[in-house]
């Protein structure tokens, strides 16, 4: 087994800190986020990972540092320029953030109906009912949002997410709010859509059983640190006492040792 | 229509509960203090702030009609008769609905669907007369209070645009104020206000105290509260007006 | 001194208000469906409203004449102080109540769900999205409600002063169409714009800025009635000196 070189960085963030009301909530962040390949970040509740991932789309600016996504610096970039940027990437919210006054449909058709003027509407449906089928939803683009279970929301949001061919998918918590098996099933689309995109994808999460499942790297964010950042079969050895502590306490232990022994490199 | 009335009886029920609370002294008084004093707190600026344009409008305008018969020393009554029987009292109101009636619906709305009512019920208290009353009195007993805050504030405004921005004179402005005023216009207002501050009180702790369907259904109970209060004492005011100022019948 | 922190925190989001739609039209459709909402929802409070405004102009403007020997001028009182003062402020105090609150909270909503968050991702501009196409609508269909207040306070200051008072309907309307003139409807119509701008941009900041939670929610619809009702009075006063001072 050995571990190709690392793919370039698609998002790097270096020195990054940020504090809201005298709380440091990122304490000199410096990450590499490889292209093409899923990363996770993670750590306890109220540890910062929403405000990184924030960072990154740049609905947040830091204090200290920069954020660069494809090499442009995400802080200084003019609003066009991070729009432009934007069209790139695809984000799934936490409750999915979908618009309660528009249909599955007009939702996950949103970014078409902005960004892509050459379409028809018959295009655009078409491309819908695609995505929708993907994420395992077929044929409910006419639902309303509000009948829509929180497993469903999240994978309509994701439906929208992927839409516009995005290069980069972030995804807050995407595990959050949901029973164990609902979770489960979001964990598998995941994988699903690793395998048929084959893009970036960051996922933040505090559900360290899914992060196993479904990330190549992994980096750990403990009171606004991040404490160890690498390749998922490497975390899950590690020797760092924060790290060992958190999994401990969330992975079941024999699983763990498996893991280990088999030597595996995050997706079994 | 039905359901509007089957509403108004509800209402009328609720209100005759509140008042069998106040009664029996089931309302716990430090409740209704604490009630009383932050809807004061809470609407004085707004209320001052609101009804004070208004004396200055009255006083702009009035002025280039008066000016025109040369009868200047109308204004000061005209102005007090303008904002102590109308103006005042409806802005008043207006404000006590949609500051202080709104908050309450909301807090007895979110204690509905947090089960908190439920919960003094069943530890043999009753949730209305505990929770809702002292709130229906608090703004029965504020809205007078504020509105005659919002009086002063008017005949200020009007005296400051008249005297100070004018050059009207000092003396004139005060001595003939209560030239078409009395003391009937003042209980006049004062009881149009207690009324209407029941109508807001029962309107909006009603609606909050019977909150159905989550937040939404909070939500819901805010938006109704503020537009049924001022429909329903806008058309009190009428009656009470023609009630107090009469018409001329024949 | 938070009250000049808001005022600086509203320069700031006017400004990126004007930035982000100054020359980016907006979707007609979206326009006019929010006209059709604002109007509609606020018609029928704002004639219930306007109707008793308009009794009580007459009852008050008898009760201050009669006893002078001159309750003819009741049409006179009810047509100038209707139009140059009551009817503008009515409509907007209206559309305010309804319309106002209804764009604080909806938009409150969507920003404590994180749906504006979503907006900004999907590289959509918030601001031209959520705002414009409200603040356009309240422009188009304020005129028409102002025209409609004014003839609502008219026909019930009418209604009343012939049934209750007793008096000489041809005598109240002569005077009352003595009592204005046509630049007063104009500055009328200028001024429920004025109005209207402030709703709009009012209300929709204080849903845009939104905190945390369903309180947040609350605080901003709460925050967006008083704000306006203090700002449309002051304006109204400056406009009425700015007119007819």
């Amino acid at each position: 087994m050995d571990r190709p070189t690392a793919p370039p960085a698609v998002i790097e963030l270096e020195g990054v800190s940020k504090s809201f009301d005298d709380t440091r909530v990122l304490d000199d962040i410096s990450l590499a986020i490889p292209a093409g390949q899923t990363t996770a970040i993670i750590g306890a509740s109220g540890t910062g990972k929403s405000v990184l991932i924030k960072h990154v789309i740049g609905l947040l600016r830091p204090d200290v540092g920069c954020v660069r996504v494809f090499g442009q610096d995400v802080a200084t970039a003019s609003k066009a320029q991070l729009y432009a940027l934007r069209r790139r990437m695809g984000m799934l919210f936490q409750d999915g953030a979908l618009f309660d006054s528009l249909t599955v449909g007009q939702n996950v058709g949103f970014p078409l109906e902005h960004h892509r003027k050459d379409l028809d509407e018959a295009q655009r449906g078409h491309l819908v009912e695609e995505k929708l089928e993907w994420v395992g939803l077929p044929g409910i683009a006419d639902r309303s949002i509000a009948s829509l279970s929180g497993g469903q929301r999240k994978r309509v949001g994701l439906a929208r997410a992927i839409i516009m061919e995005p290069e980069i998918i972030l995804f807050d918590e995407p595990n959050s709010g949901l029973d164990p098996l609902t979770s489960d099933a979001i964990d598998e689309l995941i994988i699903d859509m690793k395998r048929r995109l084959g893009i970036t994808f960051v996922v933040i999460s505090h559900d360290i059983v899914g992060t196993v499942k479904v990330a190549d790297h992994i980096g750990m964010l403990y009171e606004g640190r991040l404490v160890e950042f690498g390749p998922t079969h490497q975390i899950l050895r590690s020797s760092n006492p924060v790290v060992m502590n958190f999994l401990r306490r969330n992975l079941d232990t024999s699983w763990l040792a498996a893991l280990n022994a088999a030597g595996t490199e995050g997706v079994p | 229509m039905t359901a509007t009335l089957e509403l108004l009886g509800r209402i009328g029920l609720f209100g005759a509960r509140v008042v069998w609370a106040t009664v029996t002294l089931q309302v716990p008084l430090q409740t209704f203090l604490d009630q009383l004093r932050t809807v004061i707190l809470r609407c004085m600026l707004p209320v001052i702030a609101v009804v004070f344009p208004f004396g200055m409008v009255m006083s702009l305008q009035g002025l280039e009609i008066f000016a025109l018969y040369g009868s200047q020393r109308l204004l000061s009554p005209f102005v007090a008769a303008a904002i102590i029987r109308e103006l005042s009292p409806v802005m008043a109101s207006t404000l006590v609905a949609a500051q202080g009636g709104a908050s309450f619906a909301a807090e007895l709305g979110a204690m509905r669907i947090k089960e908190e009512l439920d919960a003094t019920d069943v530890m043999g208290v009753d949730s209305l007369a505990f929770h809702a009353a002292p709130r229906v009195l608090a703004l029965t007993v504020a809205c007078p209070v504020l509105n005659l805050m919002g009086c002063i504030s008017g005949i200020v405004g009007g005296y400051f645009t008249a005297v100070i921005m004018e050059g009207e004179a000092h003396g004139v402005f005060m001595s003939e104020m209560w030239g078409l005023t009395g003391p009937a216009d003042v209980w006049g207002t004062v009881i149009k206000t207690t009324v209407f501050g029941a109508i807001i009180g029962l309107i909006s702790c009603y609606l909050g105290f019977n909150t159905r369907g989550g937040a939404a259904g909070v939500g819901r109970a805010v938006n109704d509260t503020v537009v049924y209060s001022i429909l329903v004492f806008i058309a009190a005011n009428y009656l009470l007006t023609s009630a107090f100022f009469g018409g001329a019948m024949p | 001194m938070s009250f000049v922190a808001g005022i600086g925190r509203f320069c700031i989001f006017l400004a990126a208000f004007f930035r982000a739609t100054i020359r980016r039209p907006p979707h007609p459709g979206m326009v006019l469906a929010e006209a059709y909402r604002i109007g509609v929802k606020s018609l029928p409070v704002l004639v219930i409203i306007a109707a008793f405004v308009g009794t009580n102009l007459a009852l008050q403007g008898y009760n201050a004449f009669a006893p002078l020997g001159g309750q003819r001028l009741v049409g006179m009182f009810v047509s100038t102080a209707g139009i140059r003062e009551m009817a503008p402020v009515i409509a907007a105090a209206m559309i305010a109540a309804k319309a106002g609150t209804e764009m604080a909270s909806h938009i409150a909503v969507m920003r404590i769900r994180e749906q504006i968050d979503a907006l900004e991702v999907m590289a959509v501009d918030p601001m031209w999205y959520l705002i414009l196409p409200r603040l356009l609508g309240i422009v188009l269909v304020l005129p028409a409600l102002t025209i409609i207040a004014i003839f609502t306070t008219l026909c019930s200051a009418y209604l009343v002063t012939v049934w209750q008072l007793g008096l000489n309907g041809a005598v109240f309307l002569e005077f009352a169409r003595q009592g204005i003139q046509g630049v007063d409807f104009i500055y009328c119509m200028t001024k429920g714009l004025v109005f209207g701008i402030i709703i709009a941009l009012v209300s929709c900041f204080f849903g845009f800025e939104a905190g945390r939670g369903p309180e947040g929610v609350g605080r901003a619809t709460n925050g967006a009635v008083v704000t306006v009702s203090v700002a449309v009075v002051f304006l109204n006063y400056f406009l009425s000196e700015l007119f007819y001072g």
